[in-house]
């Protein structure tokens, strides 16, 4: 059965942040959700996941986006497995938003895929949190 | 506003310094001769006259044949040292075959599954020649030591002469970063120790543990916590193996190894290096009251901060890595790998690769720096860090002491704490500009000038490593397998030191996620108390 999401009108935004995989870099997807967070949405950390949980825990924790952190040069491979896992589950309204150190010729791919916005090293923690408040 | 001077630990810095900031030096007590207690000088009397410092960069990528070529090409152009870099899916102890490897194997580093992979990795390579460094999580140094010492003896090798070091660094199990099922920093601590042991009797040369702070020094935390956190990890070791009284502490610590960043703050850097010499002097003789002097040395490869690289204008990284090798080599380090530009972006392409090396030979064969041993001793504002590094350091040591060492911090999240702390504040002083970096916050251009060349790993690489895993698991001698496994099984449980079995595990291509397994089940997996 495909999951539907309550379409309630929600005042704050849920976010999933993790990494898909095993690499075990945190210090930016830390530092990403307590800026979230302290920009008043709420942020479920998941730390490692592999694709199928994520999309499980979307599902469960009824999150409007998910942010994936991935800095272990799979991002491809990686992103289209979570994405392929959302698909299965039947998610279709759920926003994937990327950051990490993605290469820019990787960028227009992963918009093609799905992912509706990718925050390389060094953007400014405003821009993020702003993007994320006008989603 | 007017302009502070402050180090990145937040020392104070003066505009000049006279002999009234060293109101109490004294040569003999506070530096000594190289060689010589304290070692703040470095721990040879000649230091690079003698003997340069090896060029080892930490390298490895896709299947164990394309490392191999790798490695031979580094050789060829002058490297000294090998490093091997694992993958994630080797790092957390899963084979090639794990679903949950399924997009990494082979991509962040080389993949090894089993002694096989070990030794297409190093064929044509004499380990005698040339020593290695095992670096990968904690969890498989055992299983990864073993293959490498029954690929030696194979060659002929004698482990009484084998160099290399094994990286068995605790701060790895969910320290400063997280890798899933992994057991308890507690469990993982126990079998380092064991590994440490073994190494001592069957291979006293080589290094068992490389205590490695590069990595967490890379979460933002400064000179000082660095140095506290590596030196209190090391007392933890010590600690655990006199609660154990297994072997004599001086054999127990005669072949530490250390592993520390060198980041921005040139001086402060070469001060903590110093600083950290005379502290493990400290340490050794007078607080665990060693003999051999071997056990007093400081033995230092300093690796230049990744963190400090930008992914804008990627070629300035290649100026701020000449700055941290040199800072790294006034420092007196035995070994030195300088990062590539592209770190930032992707594994180094061979265009990157030659460029680390080629500035470390400059370095070593036109700059005269190794001309004479501690240039910088003896220097008022050197020695004043020196001494102010070292302070702050024993005082972060007892803090850590206080929550009950390191083992205890990493399990209660103390120093994930601390480490988040740490990037929260960097993160607040980039946007405020606090914190200046060219190219990025400041004189930033409106569009990127270079395009360099990209390095991408072999998306073949899994199918080629699972091809080999179905071929060793259908040739090897099941039986064997079994019992070995059943054997570390039970000297995991029984408390027997695990490595007899370990090693007669790899002998018969027990795969090192077969071993992982084994510990899984027998000890249970941790969750990391870092959560966001």
């Amino acid at each position: 059965m495909p999951h539907e999401r309550i379409t309630m009108e929600r005042q704050t935004l849920r976010v999933l942040m993790v990494t898909p995989g095993l690499d075990g870099h945190w210090r930016g997807k830390v530092a990403v959700s307590t800026a979230l967070r302290d920009a008043g949405m709420e942020v479920i950390y998941g730390g490692n996941m592999e694709p199928h949980e994520i999309a499980e825990v979307a599902i469960q924790e009824d999150v409007d986006v998910i942010g994936l952190s991935i800095l272990s040069a799979a991002h491809l491979r990686l992103i289209e497995l979570t994405l392929q896992a959302m698909e299965e589950k039947g998610v279709r309204d759920i926003s994937v938003v990327v950051g990490g150190t993605i290469l820019e010729e990787d960028v227009p791919v992963l918009k093609e895929m799905g992912i509706v916005e990718v925050f390389g090293p060094g953007t400014p923690m405003e821009e993020i949190v702003s993007f994320f408040q006008n989603l | 506003m007017e302009r502070e001077f402050i180090s990145n630990s937040g020392i104070e810095i003066k505009e000049v310094y006279s002999p009234g900031d060293l109101p109490e030096f004294d040569y003999d007590g506070d530096l000594g001769m190289p060689g010589a207690p304290p070692f703040t000088r470095g721990i040879y009397k000649n230091m690079y006259r003698g003997k340069m410092w090896s060029i080892r960069r930490y390298s490895g990528s896709g299947t164990p044949e394309e490392t191999n070529k790798l490695y031979k090409t580094e050789l060829e152009i002058g490297q000294t040292g090998l490093s091997i870099a694992v993958d994630h899916p080797t790092s957390c102890g899963f084979d090639s075959d794990n679903p949950k490897a399924v997009a990494e194997v082979g991509v962040a580093g080389v993949s090894i599954d089993s002694l096989l992979d070990m030794e297409i990795m190093f064929d044509g390579i004499s380990l005698e020649k040339v020593a290695t460094a095992i670096i990968s999580g904690p969890f498989p140094s055992a299983p990864l030591t073993a293959m490498y010492f029954v690929m030696a003896e194979k060659q002929g090798i004698d482990l009484k002469q084998l160099r290399g070091t094994s990286y068995n660094d605790v701060m790895g199990v969910g320290g400063y970063l997280w890798r899933p099922d992994q057991v308890s920093p507690r469990h993982q601590l126990r079998i380092i120790v064991d590994c440490i042991e073994w190494c001592s009797q069957v291979a006293p040369r080589w290094h068992p543990v490389n205590f490695d702070s590069y990595n967490y020094r890379e979460q933002g935390i400064t000179a000082v916590q660095e140095l506290g956190m590596l030196l209190a990890n090391a007392i933890g070791y010590i600690e655990e193996e006199k609660h154990r009284g297994k072997i004599p502490v001086d054999n127990f610590i005669r072949s530490f190894a250390f592993n520390m960043g060198a980041h921005n703050d040139f001086f402060e850097e070469i001060a903590k290096f110093r600083a950290a010499r005379r502290m493990w002097y400290t340490i050794s003789k007078d607080r665990y009251g060693t003999k051999d002097p071997k056990c007093w040395q400081f033995r230092l490869h300093v690796q230049s901060s990744g963190c400090t690289h930008t992914t804008q204008e990627p070629y300035n990284n290649l100026i701020r890595v000449a700055y941290q090798v040199l800072g790294a080599v006034l420092g007196g380090a035995q070994s030195v790998h300088g990062n590539s530009y592209d770190e930032g972006l992707c594994l180094p392409t061979e265009e990157s690769m030659l460029l680390s090396i080629r500035t470390e030979q400059i370095l070593q064969h036109e700059t005269n720096v190794i001309n004479t041993v501690d240039p910088l001793g003896g220097s008022y504002y050197i020695e004043s860090l020196t001494n102010e590094i070292e302070k702050r350091a024993w005082e972060y040591i007892e803090k850590i002491e206080r929550v009950g060492g390191i083992v205890s911090a990493i399990e209660s999240g103390w120093i994930q704490g601390e480490f988040k702390q740490a990037f929260l504040e960097h993160e607040r002083r980039m946007n405020s500009g606090e914190v200046e970096v060219v190219g990025v916050n400041l004189f930033k251009l409106p569009k990127e000038p270079y395009k360099v060349p990209i390095f991408r790993p072999n998306f073949k690489a899994p199918d080629i490593q699972i091809e080999k895993l179905k071929r060793i698991k259908k040739e090897r001698d099941s039986s064997k397998v079994s019992q070995a496994l059943k054997d570390l099984r039970e000297a995991t449980l029984d408390g027997e030191n695990i490595m007899p079995a370990v090693t007669e595990a790899v002998k018969n291509y027990a795969t090192v996620g077969e071993i992982s397994d084994v510990w899984r089940e027998a000890l249970g997996t941790w969750e990391c108390p870092m959560k966001g």
